[in-house]
């Protein structure tokens, strides 16, 4: 394994964050914590953590793509009235019972 | 909505200098809820025309610790919310803080089993909170930390981690990738697949890893510890938007 210099890394790819970073914006849209929840790529089929999903956040919006195949599987975008989520690259995510 | 979410007004009660890039600011919560070392808050500031910005940070204080947090924060070149913490937060200052969030780059030591903590930069963060808390619980899991900063003036936490290696056998490599001291004895190149190896024959075979940094070192360690055998499940990662490892 080599490591490439940042500097001859594709910018973008050295910027994107991951699921991680928008832990936040997940446990407005689904109530609960969703980054260590599953979900499946619809694109490739790929099972992995929220939080494994790739985040390019230097944008109007945030972008989520899966780690394996790179297909958008979740878009967000926060205007100043209301939130959007475009989730049609997830098939499913499982969500934990809550407690009541 | 849940607590978690709730914006609450914290009061900065101290700041620490940890390099000159990074500083650490203790916050007391009027309503503080328990975490887990590895989660983070996010933080907003409003300007005077309604504008926000929000940024996610990793707290670095033991999650035994009551009463207070402490968020160890780089400021960037083009940070908004890191620049004005740094230049123009002073004790006694009050910023919107949500959280704790997160619950995937987390370890419990209760139950928690051996850790391999692997670092770039301010990635440190979210696992020094893992090795306070091993060492406030006095946790035995064998913990080994690989850590890649630029210099040695950038390494953040530098004597505490060595007060942890000495006191409570926390297993230190660090790496520097830009200069060195005279007499430096650490690594002295980026994390690549050799250093992996022998970080590895010195960690427990069953220990979780956790890797936080840039993410070119992040996707880097991930792929050479992949590529020396180990399997994908066991290590769990974050991208942080810094610069420095």
């Amino acid at each position: 394994m080599t490591m490439d210099d940042e500097a001859e890394q594709d910018p973008t790819d050295a910027m994107r964050l991951d699921g991680n970073a928008v832990a936040g914006t997940f446990h407005e849209w689904f109530g609960a914590e969703m980054t260590a929840a599953p979900g499946q790529c619809a694109a490739c089929g790929n099972v992995a953590p929220m939080a494994t999903l790739l985040a390019y956040t230097q944008a109007p919006g945030v972008v989520l793509r899966c780690s394996v195949c790179l297909a958008v599987v979740m878009r967000i975008v926060e205007t100043p009235d209301a939130s959007y989520l475009d989730a049609r690259g997830a098939a499913w995510l499982r969500r934990p019972r809550q407690a009541p | 909505m849940t607590a978690t979410l709730e914006w609450q007004l914290a009061t900065v009660t101290a700041i620490r200098d940890e390099t000159p890039r990074v500083k650490t600011f203790t916050l007391s919560l009027p309503a503080e809820l328990p975490h887990l070392a590895g989660q983070h808050y996010d933080l907003r500031l409003t300007a005077a025309d309604g504008y926000q910005a929000q940024r996610s940070y990793s707290i670095a204080s033991d999650p035994t610790l009551a009463g207070q947090i402490e968020l160890t924060i780089e400021r960037l070149a083009d940070g908004e919310v890191s620049a004005f913490m740094h230049d123009v937060v002073v004790p006694g200052d009050r910023v919107e803080v949500r959280g704790p969030i997160g619950g995937y780059l987390v370890w419990n030591a209760d139950g928690g089993g051996p850790i391999l903590l692997i670092a770039g930069g301010s990635g440190i963060v979210p696992l020094m909170a893992m090795a306070r808390h091993r060492a406030s619980t006095g946790s035995h899991v064998q913990a080994t930390l690989l850590y890649s900063s630029r210099s040695r003036e950038d390494i953040i936490y530098f004597d505490e981690l060595q007060r942890l290696h000495s006191g409570d056998a926390l297993g230190v490599f660090h790496t520097l990738t830009r200069s060195q001291p005279p007499g430096w004895t650490g690594y002295s190149r980026r994390i690549d697949g050799a250093m992996l190896e022998e970080v590895l024959a010195k960690s427990d075979p069953a220990a979780a890893i956790f890797i936080c940094g840039p993410t070119p070192l992040v996707e880097g360690a991930a792929e050479g510890l992949v590529g020396v055998g180990l399997a994908p499940g066991r290590i769990r990662t974050e991208r942080f938007g810094s610069t420095g490892s």
